[in-house]
């Protein structure tokens, strides 16, 4: 639908303005992320990338990347695996509970990520789980998976039954079926599922504080440097992560894009 | 005999995926959800959890006199993000459906990336632009509309909804301009050839086609801004309490985990009403499943 030139214009105007008050702010950090500040005036002096080499000297600050990394990857594979069988399931499983199982699945994702977190934290405390990087897999997990389960059903029901059937008329087995037509098919969806269980589990903060024992991931790490105080590496940090998300944003958006 | 070797295998090969797919949703999702049920109906005594039948978590809530008052006005806190980001996101929406090729994956990006952006991050640039020496202060006393620096931006309630609204304006965005994207062309075709003016197939095709979806994104935004404790605490400073921070802090240093649990039962309470409410109108209106 094409809007008529004055309401074009004021649509534009006021996205422009939604984008200043959302990158505001951002923008503010990442331009001071190179000077000196002391209180709010800026020595415009002082351009240099002093606070960068500060942070990477910074912390615990690598070694919450670290954890970071093995709590998303063991995410990804854990939801995506589970997210492709749960909709095999779904699928093929021919059970007439598989609503039930569906509306189980979803449901840590409607849950305010409060809740989600506390009835993990007081199950793991009653079945005397000690609370780790391994529960925190588990948090993230259950909170992706609806979406990766969503994902990979979708796909698998766009899948034609006679590309199945065909299979099994010229003598393939079902391991062989599943192989060479199942997977291939559904391959770029678990892809992008799994792009997306990343960035997920990535910056997950409420679930996390929770479930985590004494490891710490990326966002705990900033929760408590944050409120420790200020410091102005905190605005090179920040102008870093901003990179990295814009890249991982074009990433998600290309693989999640529904095909023209 | 080969046939009762293969159905007996059959049987015991359905067993097993059906134990295999069970044991992983009921054993995370549904058995620690019923565990937490039951913690908000147990009772603390000299600091330890006593496994005993009680209501008095509940008793507790609804007859002392802070917990209902403060309960209310997180959820009016949050029906506020709520619908101030659904107010800025339809024209957002709109704009974002009426481009096309490269302009519409652009600026889609742009409005994305915030949502990926680090949480704590974005919720420290806020607080640095708000607080009392921070920038939007030294901006308006520049521009002559304050003289000295209001307090008033940063540690209450204000700054919470202010905060709030920015961190979750994607969740809004995002379902509505999917559903805008789901209107299929012809119809807005269609109403045109019928001499349908632009104004009229806005207001008689367009806006009852997309509404359902902004009442679910805003409904997910409500969702999570009322569960939130980690901004009110960045933000909110004393005065800025709200109903997810007390939930927390009786995990924390309160240390009273069956009042917490009776406490976030209330608020899920709360949540699931409302977004049974949102998926009704969403379903009514033929809007996203």
């Amino acid at each position: 639908m094409t809007f008529p030139w004055p309401v074009a214009w004021a649509l534009r105007a006021f996205a422009g303005l939604v984008l200043v008050i959302l990158y505001g702010p951002l923008a503010v950090a990442v331009v001071l992320s190179f000077f000196d500040q002391t209180g709010t005036s800026v020595d415009w002096s002082s351009f240099g990338l002093q606070w960068y080499a500060k942070l990477f000297a910074n912390r615990g600050i690598g070694e919450a990347l670290v954890n970071t990394f093995i709590v998303g990857a063991g995410t990804v594979v854990t939801s995506v695996v589970l997210g492709t069988v749960f909709a095999l399931y779904f699928q093929y499983g021919g059970s007439p509970w598989r609503g039930l199982h569906r509306a189980i699945i979803v449901t840590p994702f409607l849950l305010p990520p409060i809740v989600t977190g506390l009835s993990l934290l007081i199950f793991f405390r009653e079945v005397g789980v000690p609370r780790s990087l391994l529960t925190v897999v588990i948090g993230h997990t259950l909170l992706v998976l609806a979406l990766v389960y969503r994902t990979i059903l979708q796909r698998l029901q766009s899948l034609s039954p006679q590309l199945i059937e065909a299979s099994y008329d010229l003598g393939a087995t079902r391991a062989y079926t599943f192989r060479r037509v199942l997977l291939p098919h559904l391959a770029s969806a678990a892809v992008a599922a799994g792009v997306l269980a990343f960035a997920l589990s990535f910056d997950e903060t409420l679930i996390t504080l929770l479930v985590t024992g004494s490891d710490n991931t990326l966002p705990l790490r900033l929760w408590a440097m944050v409120r420790t105080g200020f410091t102005p590496d905190m605005n090179a940090l920040i102008t870093l992560i901003l990179a990295a998300t814009a890249a991982l944003s074009v990433a998600v958006i290309s693989l999640v894009r529904p095909q023209p | 005999m080969q046939t009762v070797k293969h159905r007996w295998k059959d049987r015991l090969q359905r067993v097993l995926i059906t134990t295999l797919v069970w044991t992983p949703p009921i054993g995370l999702i549904v058995l620690p959800l019923a565990g937490f049920l039951a913690y908000s109906f147990f009772a603390l005594d000299n600091g330890e959890i006593v496994h005993r039948f009680t209501f008095g978590n509940y008793i507790r809530f609804f007859s002392d006199a802070v917990f209902v008052p403060q309960f209310l006005r997180t959820c009016l806190l949050a029906a506020g993000v709520g619908v101030i980001t659904l107010l800025a996101a339809y024209p957002v929406a709109l704009l974002l459906w009426s481009l096309e090729g490269r302009a519409k994956h652009l600026m889609l990006v742009l409005f994305v990336i915030p949502l990926l952006m680090s949480y704590i991050l974005k919720i420290f640039s806020i607080r640095a632009i708000l607080g009392g020496r921070g920038y939007l202060n030294t901006l308006l006393m520049a521009a002559g509309v304050i003289t000295e620096p209001t307090p008033f931006l940063l540690f209450n309630l204000t700054a919470v909804f202010l905060t709030l609204s920015i961190i979750l304006f994607p969740f809004t965005l995002l379902p509505l301009f999917v559903t805008l994207e789901r209107i299929p062309k012809a119809l807005i075709q269609a109403s045109s050839d019928l001499g349908g003016a632009g104004w009229l197939t806005f207001r008689r095709v367009v806006l009852p086609l997309s509404w359902p979806g902004g009442v679910i994104g805003a409904s997910f935004t409500f969702v999570l801004a009322l569960g939130d404790f980690v901004t009110p605490q960045m933000v909110g400073g004393p005065t800025g309490l709200t109903f997810g921070r007390i939930v927390y802090s009786q995990f924390g240093l309160a240390y009273n985990w069956p009042f917490g649990s009776a406490l976030a039962v209330i608020l899920m309470a709360a949540v699931l009403a409302v977004l049974a409410l949102a998926a009704r109108i969403g379903r009514s209106q033929g809007g996203p499943p």
